[in-house]
């Protein structure tokens, strides 16, 4: 079955590309996702979709895995003219993706969530077979009979790849899939995106933002800007720096740029000997003992310190108990055993609102959970907890609530059409920024941002880059919690890193090494 | 465009169950037409009937702003049955056992309805935050006990069973209230006359309507409502101003009982309740959870019990009013309930999308 249909379409494969989208446009309402985009995939190359947040990568994906209708255009695959009006129509023409977020049942086996909406009997031996089989064609080995919840994020990924693979997709798409990855993961995960094109010829397309990555994975790059393609290159004969340019739109500052695109190498070399002076202690957390409610353990023994006016990166993998400092500095959290003090004073943990009063702005991880009510106005969502400052004698003012948030709207550059629009409406660089600028109008001892820019286009990355580092100079303790090592270097002063619940090293930021770090994100202490 | 096919909805909706009234009265053996003109009759004929008519909204209103109170807070409170009933029984004890002049017991005893309300509610509301308890359970269970709870007061002679005259058979219901202990009414027989029940239920929404919109009450509430999590950030706490959002909402309740008692029925007896308390969420349902909107809908179910009551009075069977007038609630309901269905059914086709993606992948 296999061999026939490669063996059938061999014959056109030297003129026709693997996949070629021609003039497809779309439009949601009055905004255009995608702009008579040409896409032309050749057979057995990784192929870079580069661009910002927005820039209409992700509703092309979905338009040729037939999830979006598009408006205009055609999809031609290997030559042959192919309406893809249904996802199941694109899995008939061998087209598959691996989801940025994964869709795995944690409680099950690997081997249960392989076979995972397969209709039929299920057949455990086969199952189990065909993941080592797949396992092995391709370099990504895991045990079938473990449970999803034991794996690392990294071997989550290759669960979810080999959950494509078994399929035997002549195309495969993956959507920026090193965002929760390791930098070793990353690398091994390309050394396996090279191994699928090479010996089983198949092709790829790599969503991503990240040059970094597209400058050593790929062997051609279409680059997308405002839902049109701006640019395509041989990937040998282009640099990170054209690339960026062409994806921004403009040359991006040193700095600004290693955040926001992902390149490393300009960081190596800290920026300036921007070594804070010694600043009191705001923030001193010592030996914190956290359990989930199920009781997994969430913080074991974690000890921090953070100065005024001086910006610690709190560097770890993803799911190393990040989270749950973010909500113990936002009382989301009680402890076991251990404490918090802020400014000298001991905090409860877990009373609502006790961090806060204390002095503690958060902008968290996850700002639809605790960051924002999405379905109450702006302007109310950049008072939550201080009511106070624009209400008397029980009744909330709607002048000064208004007031309130035009100063900020205004101070803050939030694009908002009104104060009075729901939260919801707004793109998430606008939403960052509401939660931004309400954290740091209460004028907190602590500022403590957690993944910042996680999901933000450059622009927006760039002024929240800018306005932590302001923070900080005006002599706010800083605690910056995120998993890309980029944005961590570029902001701290001293990088701390977490490891399975607490901090297992701590480096100032001109003897970080970049090797070494990677070491300590992995648990070995070095 | 869509105001246009929401009215479109209503007015199908209403025809539909016109048309099924009209045949089922019709197979009873029963004039249609005179059906719908006794309706009318009773609900809006006349200053007598618009003033029953008002009477009967009264409670609705004070049941239905309860439970958006606790709507809003993102609790469902849906046991304001039972709530009314203790509310009003203990408004009948207060009533009829406590000395003093008759003004200060009357406002005695609407305070203590709203109290026994409360405190019938609370038993939900404490069992919630303090082991879990699934409250839209716990407040509906409560219902029943509060019926039975009510059914062996007015069967004790100790409680509130009225007292006997020798040789008389004892019926299930508390003796009258003293005439000063009444809610005074407004107008007389046949001109409009109304309770002054009216008037509590109005004040208190237009107070609740404020405090919603505008108090720091009200905005933790909505906050607490729509993002749990984030209000506990921000220092809500949510033991305190949920419970009390339940608390609210049953003493709410037991005043809209205590309203039916001291305005229009002077004594408590068996199935006091009469549904007031479901058809009160009917109303928070179709106001949408907007206090100010439900006045005018809490009028349109007030209107169809006047109707219904006098329908009954013209010789046609109670089960047939009440299959009459249920269709007419269920026709207002209807349009609410459907949009709210496509709604669901669209997010179930994009799960459906998202599941397929899934397979496909």
């Amino acid at each position: 079955m296999r061999s026939s249909s490669t063996a059938g379409a061999a014959a056109d494969s030297a003129v026709a590309p693997a996949v070629e989208m021609q003039g497809i446009t779309k439009g949601f309402g009055r905004v255009v996702a995608c702009d008579r985009v040409e896409l032309s995939v050749g057979r057995g190359e990784i192929h870079g979709l580069l661009g910002q947040n927005g820039a209409g990568k992700s509703t092309l994906m979905k338009i040729l895995l037939g999830l979006v209708m598009p408006d205009a255009g055609r999809i031609l695959v290997n030559g042959n003219p192919t309406a893809i009006t249904d996802p199941l129509i694109a899995a008939k023409a061998g087209i598959a993706m691996v989801h940025q977020h994964f869709s795995l049942v944690p409680a099950l086996r690997v081997w249960e969530n392989v076979t995972l909406g397969e209709r039929g009997r299920v057949d455990r031996e086969q199952a189990r077979r065909l993941v080592r089989e797949v396992g092995e064609r391709y370099g990504l080995e895991v045990d079938p009979d473990t449970k999803v919840a034991d794996l690392s994020t990294g071997q989550r990924q290759r669960v979810e790849i080999i959950k494509c693979l078994r399929r035997d997709p002549a195309l495969l798409i993956l959507d920026e899939p090193t965002s929760m990855l390791t930098l070793a993961e990353s690398r091994e995960l390309f050394t396996v995106l090279r191994r699928a094109v090479q010996d089983e010829d198949k092709t790829i397309i790599l969503i991503s933002h990240k040059l970094d990555e597209i400058v050593h994975a790929t062997d051609r790059v279409t680059i997308m800007r405002g839902g049109a393609v701006v640019a395509r290159r041989e990937t040998a004969q282009t640099d990170v720096r054209e690339l960026a340019r062409e994806m921004v739109g403009r040359e991006l500052s040193k700095w600004t740029a290693a955040t926001a695109v992902g390149t490393m190498d300009a960081l190596v070399t800290p920026a300036a000997a921007s070594s804070s002076s010694e600043g009191e202690v705001r923030l001193r957390i010592t030996d914190a003992h956290a359990n989930a409610p199920d009781g997994r353990p969430l913080l074991r023994g974690l000890s921090l310190e953070v100065r005024a006016g001086e910006i610690l990166g709190l560097a770890g993998v993803e799911g190393n108990g990040q989270t749950a400092v973010g909500d113990l500095l936002s009382s989301l959290l009680e402890l076991d055993r251990g404490s918090v003090e802020v400014c000298g004073g001991a905090v409860s943990a877990g009373r609502p609102g006790a961090m806060h009063a204390a002095g503690v702005g958060v902008v968290p991880e996850d700002r639809h959970v605790s960051g924002c009510v999405l379905d109450m106005s702006v302007a109310e969502n950049l008072v939550l907890a201080d009511l106070g400052q624009v209400s008397g004698r029980g009744f909330v003012s709607p002048r000064r609530l208004r007031a309130h948030a035009e100063r900020l709207i205004g101070e803050f550059d939030i694009a908002v059409p009104s104060p009075d629009t729901p939260m919801r409406l707004l793109s998430g660089g606008n939403q960052q920024k509401v939660v931004l600028a309400r954290e740091l109008a209460a004028q907190p001892k602590v500022l403590v941002v957690a993944q910042p820019t996680r999901g933000l286009d450059v622009g927006a990355i760039e002024y929240l880059t800018e306005r932590v580092y302001r923070a900080a100079e005006n002599g706010i303790a800083v605690l910056l919690i995120s998993t890309e090592l980029e944005e961590i270097l570029t902001l701290a002063h001293r990088v701390a890193v977490i490891h399975r619940g607490a901090v297992i090293g701590e480096m100032s930021r001109a003897d970080v090494d970049v090797e070494r770090l990677g070491l300590m994100m992995g648990g070995q202490a070095a | 465009m869509n105001r246009f096919s929401t009215l479109g909805l209503y007015a199908a909706s209403l025809g539909g169950a016109l048309l099924i009234v009209a045949g089922l009265v019709t197979a009873s053996g029963y004039s249609a037409w005179d059906t719908l003109v006794a309706l009318y009759q009773g609900s809006l004929q006349g200053g007598a009937s618009i003033g029953l008519t008002i009477d009967e909204a009264a409670p609705l209103l004070l049941v239905a702003v309860g439970s958006i109170i606790c709507t809003q807070a993102g609790i469902f409170n849906i046991g304001q049955e039972g709530q009314l009933a203790v509310g009003a029984m203990t408004g009948a004890a207060i009533a009829l056992y406590c000395p003093g002049p008759g003004p200060a017991v009357l406002i005695l005893a609407l305070l203590g309805a709203a109290a026994g309300g409360a405190a019938w509610a609370g038993i939900a509301g404490l069992l919630y935050y303090w082991r879990r308890v699934d409250v839209v359970i716990c407040s509906l269970l409560l219902v029943f006990v509060a019926m039975q709870l009510l059914s062996f007061a007015v069967n004790r002679s100790y409680l509130l069973q009225e007292n006997a005259v020798p040789g008389q058979v004892m019926i299930p219901e508390s003796d009258l209230l003293p005439l000063n202990e009444r809610l005074p009414r407004l107008g007389s027989y046949p001109g409009l006359n109304v309770g002054t029940g009216v008037f509590v239920a109005l004040a208190l929404t237009a107070l609740v309507a404020l405090a919603l919109r505008y108090g720091r009450w009200g905005f933790r509430l909505r906050m607490l409502g729509l993002n749990p999590i984030a209000a506990r950030r921000a220092g809500v706490r949510a033991a305190l101003l949920g419970t009390g959002a339940v608390v609210l909402s049953g003493a709410f309740a037991g005043l809209a009982g205590g309203v039916m008692l001291t305005g229009s029925s002077y004594r408590i007896q068996d199935g006091f309740a009469d549904n007031v308390g479901w058809e009160g969420l009917l109303v928070a349902l179709m106001a949408r959870n907007r206090p100010v909107l439900a006045v005018p809908v809490a009028l349109f179910f007030g209107a169809l019990r006047a109707g219904g009551g006098f329908l009954a009075s013209t010789g046609v069977p109670r089960y047939l009013v009440s299959i009459v007038t249920a269709l007419l609630v269920l026709a207002a309901v209807f349009p609410v309930a459907f949009q709210e269905a496509r709604r669901f059914q669209r997010g179930r086709a994009t799960a459906r999308a998202a599941a397929l993606e899934g397979v496909a992948s």
